[in-house]
């Protein structure tokens, strides 16, 4: 494949571009789904194609096709050269690129069970089983699961002299019982919402979530939910388990402190960012208990691999220090925005058919100290979260209002009530910096996000947070003017 | 790549006997992005996808692919075929759908739209960006064009065709800390005002500078087009969609013929002709029907596919997504009736309420009520004494849809084509009132 490859770098150099690169892929996916005891999907995917990326003049120009032979490359370089010289003419600031050494590597997901060599059949039988366990009350109405393996093998060769192939693996699956009565519709989830656990590696992790076994619980909790109280409207203390608490890194740290839409790149569509540059080093984002480490080498992490779609080998670095604003994510063209020489290796691309854009790394709270049983004996008035079931943050990443499929309030350190529909709203730096206790790493687990949505055109990425549950002071819950 | 018609017939050779179906869509996009008053990226892609769906006694299977050659036809109707047999069998699968008349509605599609020039954009853009530059504004943006093409076809003798092309420009401009902006999507690039997308962001940024903290609480609202069809989408998926109504999480079951809306709000669903007009037909190459979905402020009717409908005893609509869907059947060609008032009539009316350009980062709390959470974005006015009196920090918004549009007090004569979940075309609204839960600090 480097061999076909290597045409759109021979163009690139011969016609004098800056900067060149194609990424060849071959991208196998298998989806699965069963709903209220019928398939509700059952999709076997294979596609292969390439996208070139020039950098000509400080301008960029990119373009991708389906079709992998040498005339197409050749082809789509030389569309990608006449949509460079374009948008040179109006091109202020030259793009220019953080220094990188050349790479030669192959890189591969470590995984123990191939996901494509387990069968339909047993995949397909446990989705039932769980299925009919979940669908045991006539008050669940909808019982859904679903199960879905990447595996995109990437061949990536630059005008630098990089040779790099990788092989990256993901697995996921989960469940959910919705409850229907007398006007009320609750839902459950497991492990998590939006589609479940997915993390980096084969069909190991899909035992490991012991998916049946966890549907009695699931379906008894969405009907519980059914004649659950309302959450309560006030301030509360607010304890977020750790797969509500991915989203919440997600959206207020993780978006915030993604460089291009910080230097205003993403205003158009996602929006900007509050956490600016002159504030690195020097703004207090959250209490100085609180550590949020960037990782692209964390096994089981969704944006773990080798290498960046940027060719920048993978690093772990600190987004927030004690507290402190201390780094942002980074590709090669805006490192230098913050006086860095070389680049995080935070770009990714969905696909061959998309240009890499800065996304997210994994991003996780690093445990705390106190023992989870202690953060709950120790909340005086309070209330725990679980699973998101809705989210919204301004175009700045300040706003925000979250909501869970369930609640339990806690009074003088016993968890007492279960209550349906509960939200929480806050201004990112404010809510962070209330954070005064996060459990300690026996409670520590890392959740998938692997549907998040970039750029323009869209782009889907997919990355892990990991947390141990946290404890957030004096917090609005609910929507009712406070 | 190959014709899709010669695609299809050498799909349904190979798969012999077993009921198939292929699903063959192309699509070319070019997008011009720009920022911070320059462009910052620009991109061009060309793909295609061929996904062939069997289903054979009451078994089903999909695969997907986006080479044509035979070798990799050949592997995945193999792929396909075998998955097949290691199913249980469904008894209320449905076979695949045969044949009905198809009718074609207006035409959509512009070849020179869909192959304009990378220059061409760069040069629309270059306008702005020197207005802009001169009134020490800054713009943002895209300006996009491309065409999509679709082919869904069976072994019954099911054989539909569809392209259309598409152009959209959207501006968002800063001037100091004022933001505006302004969008039009069309089918043709003539149809485009580029001036006028142009003169409303910069206007709107403009108007925006400096805005004012006002407590959060219940106001009447005006909801500019873009502002009314975010929610109004909603209310149409999540309301009208066929399984939504048949689970009972849809605030339409079992009110159909109820007056549960504004008499001021009529909706329909119409993809053949008609403001918001698109593929004439669904991924069953079943033909897309008129659907109203309320009149009047009467629930009307609901969309469904061939297996939402025979749940419900009814007929298909012709709204299926392809199958097997574990999500409803929704409505993608929606069109709100206007009403008789313009925005500054609306202002002209208003002794205190809350105008908005536009929704940020929408989303939905409770299915029932559409219950939804949002921010406000690019322009957000207090209107005083039948004016605008100053603009306004960003608002948070949870607010159920339908009982905001219960009271509906106007509705804007001038529809404008949005693009959401589908094509909805939308005037503006003036509601009485409208929950602002929380403000933000710009």
């Amino acid at each position: 494949m480097f061999k076909l490859a290597a045409k759109a770098v021979e163009i690139a150099d011969k016609k004098r571009a800056d900067f060149a690169d194609i990424r060849v892929i071959e991208d196998r996916r298998q989806s699965l789904s069963v709903k209220n005891g019928e398939i509700a999907g059952l999709n076997d995917t294979v596609t292969l194609g390439f996208g070139v990326r020039v950098l000509f003049n400080g301008s960029w120009g990119f373009a991708s096709s389906n079709i992998v032979s040498g005339p197409s490359i050749e082809l789509c370089t030389l569309k990608a050269l006449e949509i460079a010289r374009s948008g040179a003419a109006l091109k202020g600031k030259k793009a220019r690129l953080a220094a990188e050494p050349a790479w030669q590597d192959l890189w591969q997901t470590p995984f123990i069970k191939d996901p494509f060599g387990v069968s339909i059949e047993k995949k397909l039988d446990l989705l039932f089983q769980t299925d009919s366990i979940l669908r045991k009350n006539r008050k669940i109405k909808v019982s859904e699961g679903s199960m879905s393996f990447i595996r995109e093998h990437q061949w990536h060769l630059t005008t630098e002299g990089s040779r790099i192939e990788q092989v990256l693996l993901s697995s996921g699956a989960g469940v959910s019982a919705t409850a229907i009565s007398d006007g009320e519709v609750q839902i459950r989830s497991y492990p998590s919402t939006h589609g479940g656990q997915t993390l980096s590696g084969g069909y190991e992790l899909i035992e490991t979530l012991d998916l049946s076994g966890n549907a009695e619980r699931t379906r008894e909790e969405a009907l519980a939910l059914l004649t659950a109280p309302q959450c309560p409207s006030g301030r509360k203390d607010l304890i977020i388990g750790q797969n509500q608490l991915a989203l919440q890194i997600h959206e207020s740290v993780g978006h915030a402190t993604e460089l291009d839409r910080v230097l205003g790149y993403e205003e158009s569509f996602a929006g900007s960012s509050f956490a600016t540059t002159e504030k690195l080093g020097k703004f207090r984002y959250a209490a100085p208990i609180v550590n949020l480490v960037a990782d692209a080498t964390l096994p089981g992490g969704l944006a773990t691999a080798g290498y960046d779609d940027d060719a920048v080998q993978a690093q772990r670095w600190h987004i927030v220090k004690n507290g402190v604003l201390s780094g942002y994510m980074t590709n090669r063209e805006f490192a230098h925005a913050i006086g860095s020489g070389r680049s995080r290796g935070s770009c990714r691309a969905d696909g061959f058919s998309n240009i890499p854009i800065t996304r997210i790394c994994n991003l996780s709270l690093m445990p705390g100290r106190t023992p989870y049983e202690e953060l709950i004996s120790s909340t005086k008035d309070g209330i725990i979260m679980e699973n998101n079931k809705s989210w919204s943050i301004d175009q700045k990443r300040l706003n925000f209002q979250f909501g869970c499929e369930l609640g339990w309030l806690v009074k003088n350190g016993k968890k007492t009530t279960l209550v349906k529909n509960p939200t929480y709203q806050g201004i990112t730096p404010e809510f962070w910096n209330s954070c005064n206790a996060i459990a300690d790493e026996n409670s520590w687990r890392l959740y998938g996000v692997a549907n998040c949505g970039k750029g323009q055109p869209m782009q889907t990425a997919m990355m892990c947070h990991g947390s141990s549950p946290a404890r957030f002071k004096n917090v609005k819950i609910g929507v009712k003017s406070i | 790549m190959n014709k899709p018609e010669n695609i299809c017939e050498r799909i349904f050779a190979l798969a012999k006997d077993v009921q198939t179906e292929a699903l063959i869509e192309r699509s070319t996009g070019a997008l011009t992005r720009f920022a911070d008053n320059e462009i910052s990226q620009n991109v061009y892609s060309d793909s295609s996808n061929i996904s062939i769906r069997f289903v054979d006694n009451g078994r089903t299977s999909r695969v997907t692919l986006n080479q044509s050659d035979e070798a990799a036809l050949t592997r995945a109707v193999k792929t396909g075929l075998e998955t097949l047999k290691k199913q249980k069998k469904d008894v209320s699968l449905l076979p695949l759908a045969g044949p009905g008349r198809i009718e074609h509605g207006k035409n959509i599609f512009s070849k020179d739209t869909a192959d304009l020039s990378p220059s061409y954009r760069a040069q629309k853009i270059k306008s702005l960006v020197q207005a802009c530059k001169k009134a020490g504004q800054t713009a943002y943006g895209t300006l996009e064009n491309g065409l999509s093409s679709c082919t869904v076809a069976n072994s019954r003798g099911v054989f539909a065709e569809h392209r259309e092309s598409c152009i959209t420009y959207s501006v968002t401009v800063r001037d100091g800390d004022g933001f505006g902006w302004a969008e039009t999507p069309a089918a043709c690039a003539g149809q485009i005002d580029f001036e006028a997308v142009n003169r409303t962001a910069r206007l709107k940024a403009s108007m925006s500078k400096k805005p004012s903290d006002i407590k959060p609480g219940r106001y009447p609202v005006i909801l500019e087009p873009a502002a009314a069809a975010d929610l109004l989408s909603y209310l149409c998926v999540f309301g009208f969609g066929g399984l939504f109504y048949n689970e009972g999480s849809s605030f339409a079951s079992g009110n159909l013929g109820k007056k549960l809306l504004s008499g001021k709000l009529s909706i329909e669903d119409y993809a053949l002709h008609g403001p918001a007009s698109g593929m004439p037909f669904d991924f069953e190459g079943q033909p897309r029907r008129r659907v109203v979905l309320v009149d009047n402020g009467v629930l009307k009717g609901v969309v469904h596919d061939r297996k939402t409908a025979s749940a419900a005893k009814t007929r298909s609509t012709g709204h299926a997504l392809p199958q097997p869907s574990s999500f409803t059947p929704f409505p993608l060609n929606l069109s709100v009736r206007p009403g008789d008032s313009s925005v500054e009539e609306m202002i002209k009316s208003s002794e205190r309420a809350v105008l908005v350009t536009q929704f940020h980062y929408t989303n939905l709390l409770k299915p029932l009520n559409v219950e939804m959470t949002g921010m406000t974005r690019n322009g957000t006015f207090l209107i005083e004494n039948g004016k605008i009196s100053k603009p306004l920090k960003n608002l948070r918004f949870t607010q159920s849809i339908t009982e905001a549009f219960r009271e509906t007090e106007a509705v804007g004569r001038t529809a404008e084509l949005r693009q959401v979940w589908g094509k909805l075309s939308c005037p503006a609204f003036k509601l009485k009132a409208f929950n602002f839960s929380s403000a933000t600090e710009f």
